[in-house]
């Protein structure tokens, strides 16, 4: 018998495929079928997790909320009136304010900040940091003139040439923060981090509405403290309830792929579990869903209940990010999480390796005094 | 079986590991006065050119734990030491690859099987399973794919390199590297791992640990024809019996999957891939680039419909 068969992971193996993310996905391993889940060395991790901390995940959530305010202070400033202009101020003051702050934030987080310039060295297609540091310097370029042409309006009155060169520097900077808003969720999938490579599909797409979701708060906030009419509020609560309402699709869309994959495990594990559940969820996600449904179907009408539930979508946007951050370093710890991940997809059975089979064939074709 | 019943007093067609190159008679003494050209033709029966694809054949069934090749990597690259506590992990009191860590010994004791106490050892490894890890330097590597900066590249030899000099630190190959190899120095806060001792291939000489590996279980050689050794020796010993034996990171073989390409440092393994904490099929991470980007763009795309609509009506 082959240490194949022998070993005690054999009935892990010797299941088809099927059974294997079932057992996979029902915590293998912690059930009285303790042979369901592959082995490791000592329990050590078989990847090493990220150095990222609270710099990178504030910059998750300042990044994502930039990129996508940009987008909406773009579409108000294309497609809006007159009176919809506070959103187009705030949303390009927003984005540029966002724009210095990822700078700190990121090159705070390099280990050698002084070669921060290193970044924009290369442009490498297949490195989402790559493509990303070149879309934060192109977004923050055209955010800054923007904001300049904006403030070419606003503190000087030169409307006219304001707005023009504003519309004109705020386009390509809308372009690029269309990247901004969710290219951080391919950032984090194209690693071997088991819970972020899970749900690559997903990832990106996430964060793309969650930080809809938190640039339209963020936007809310602004305009509505700065005083404007009910119309323009609730332009934005329409666009944070689809927002809100397509994170909560992707959330748990997510959620299944990670069940099925295995990967679930970080997630309803304490620390992550509450702060998952209670704030990306539902600080983040149902509070601002339940509050805007009942602004847009007219069930009641209140300034107070919107700018709670903007407040709680800022809270939940950020908690979402570190949480996911922070549970897939977690992930990265835990040998079983990756090694269930880099299963074969098909079935895997000792002698079905195409290399134990070319041994064969050249056991069979080697002379007998050419094999000592 | 036949080269074993016939027992030649000289046996003169060795083929595995390689016999000693005629030039080393010239060298019989152990301290030598300067440096010998080409010595990795002594030593690996290899020259080094340029252009060519050199790594390493890791053959886990003659390791005998020694960690020569730990010290010798040590010594070579002025690599400071790490903790120096127990592990309680059998031998292994290195624990993993790291930025002052390059070579790694992995032991594992398969004493019982099925909980049942072992009452027989097999005369073949004893269950006992000896590996040295190190840097894949895979042909599609993913910590290349990663760094933003150009500070890893491909070298002459077909090696991946860090350059210092460009590092910044910002870590994205570290979570990137499908085999748990690359890590940041919290010392000088840049990314560090095995060079495959590029400085000693570009002067002739074969790497540290290969050199000193007292069983020639780490060769060092020109790729092709070191997976055609690896391929022989498998087929040797399964004719002996063990069948166990499988090539790790060979082309096509587990762990060469999904894009990373063939291992310039592959393995001959004894055991499953996860009994050594390796990953059965790793995947180029960068592969997951593209779905997510069009996923992202289709996510924004309807929201900014939306936006589009909530502001354009009325």
């Amino acid at each position: 018998m082959s240490a194949y068969q022998r070993a005690p992971y054999g009935a892990w193996e010797r299941q088809g495929r099927r059974e294997r993310e079932r057992l996979a996905g029902e915590g293998a391993g912690e059930r009285v079928d303790g042979r369901a889940q592959p082995p490791s060395y000592y329990g050590r991790p078989a990847v090493k997790a990220s150095q990222y901390r609270w710099l990178i995940a504030s910059y998750l959530f300042v990044g994502g909320l930039a990129g996508a305010a940009q987008v909406l202070a773009a579409v108000a400033d294309l497609f809006g009136r007159e009176r919809d202009r506070p959103v187009v101020r705030a949303g390009r003051y927003v984005a540029l304010a966002g724009a210095l702050l990822s700078s700190i934030f990121l090159i705070a987080d390099l280990h050698t900040p002084q070669r921060w310039y290193n970044m924009l060295r290369i442009f490498r297609r297949t490195s989402p940091m790559s493509f990303g540091s070149w879309t934060l310097a192109t977004f923050g370029t055209f955010s800054g003139l923007a904001a300049a042409a904006q403030a070419l309006e606003d503190l000087w009155g030169r409307r006219l040439p304001g707005r023009v060169l504003a519309r004109l520097f705020g386009l390509p900077a809308a372009a690029a923060g269309v990247v901004m808003s969710y290219y951080t969720g391919i950032l984090l999938s194209a690693t071997s981090t088991p819970l972020w490579a899970a749900a690559y599909r997903l990832l990106p797409a996430l964060f793309a509405t969650s930080a809809m979701s938190t640039a339209t708060a963020a936007l809310s906030l602004l305009t509505t403290a700065a005083g404007v009419p009910k119309s323009v509020r609730r332009r934005l609560e329409r666009i944070a309830l689809a927002a809100s309402a397509a994170e909560l699709a992707l959330t748990l869309a997510a959620g299944w792929v990670w069940h099925r994959r295995g990967q679930y495990r970080p997630l309803t594990e304490e620390p992550y579990a509450s702060a998952y559940r209670f704030g990306a969820l539902g600080l983040g996600i149902l509070v601002p869903l339940a509050a805007h449904s009942g602004q847009v179907l007219g069930l009641w009408e209140s300034a107070v209940a919107s700018s709670l539930a903007a407040a709680a979508a800022l809270a939940g946007g950020y908690i979402q990010r570190a949480v996911l951050l922070f549970a897939g370093n977690e992930s990265a710890r835990r040998p079983e999480a990756y090694l269930r991940l880099t299963q074969p997809a098909a079935g895997l059975r000792g002698d079905d390796w195409a290399l134990r089979q070319k041994g064969q064939a050249l056991l069979r074709g080697i002379a007998a005094e050419d094999v000592r | 079986m036949a080269a074993a019943s016939t027992a030649p007093a000289m046996d003169t067609t060795v083929t595995y590991p390689p016999p000693v190159h005629p030039r080393a008679l010239d060298y019989t003494a152990s301290i030598l006065p300067g440096v010998i050209a080409n010595e990795s033709e002594l030593t690996a029966n290899v020259r080094i050119e340029p252009g060519q694809q050199y790594g390493f054949f890791t053959d886990t069934s003659l390791c005998i734990g020694c960690k020569a090749c730990e010290v010798a990597c040590k010594e070579w690259n002025a690599l400071p030491a790490d903790d120096m506590a127990l592990t309680g992990h059998s031998y292994d009191n290195t624990g993993a690859l790291s930025a002052t860590t390059w070579r790694h010994v992995l032991f594992i004791e398969q004493i019982s099987t099925d909980g049942q106490r072992a009452t027989a050892m097999p005369p073949f490894q004893s269950n006992w399973l000896m590996m040295s890890d190190v840097c894949r330097h895979c042909a599609h590597a993913a910590c290349v794919e990663a760094c933003p900066t150009g500070a890893l590249f491909y070298t002459e030899f077909h090696t991946v390199v860090v350059q210092q000099d460009i590092c910044n630190g910002c870590g994205y190959c570290v979570p990137a590297c499908p085999f748990n190899v690359i890590e940041l120095s919290a010392i000088d806060g840049k990314a560090h791992k095995c060079t495959l001792c590029y400085d000693r291939l570009k002067g002739g000489l074969e790497p540290a640990c290969a050199k000193a590996c007292p069983t020639n279980s780490i060769q060092f050689g020109e790729l092709s024809e070191l997976e055609g050794r690896a391929q022989r020796r498998v087929a040797d010993l399964h004719s002996r019996g063990v069948t166990n034996a499988y090539l790790y990171g060979a082309p096509g073989a587990p762990g060469a999957t999904n894009g990373i390409g063939p291992l310039h440092a592959f393995f001959l393994l004894l055991d499953r891939p996860e009994v050594y904490n390796l990953p059965a099929e790793p995947s180029l991470p960068s592969r997951r680039i593209r779905p997510g980007l069009l996923s992202g763009l289709a996510a924004m795309a309807g929201l900014i419909v939306a936006a589009v609509a909530a502001f354009a009506r009325e």
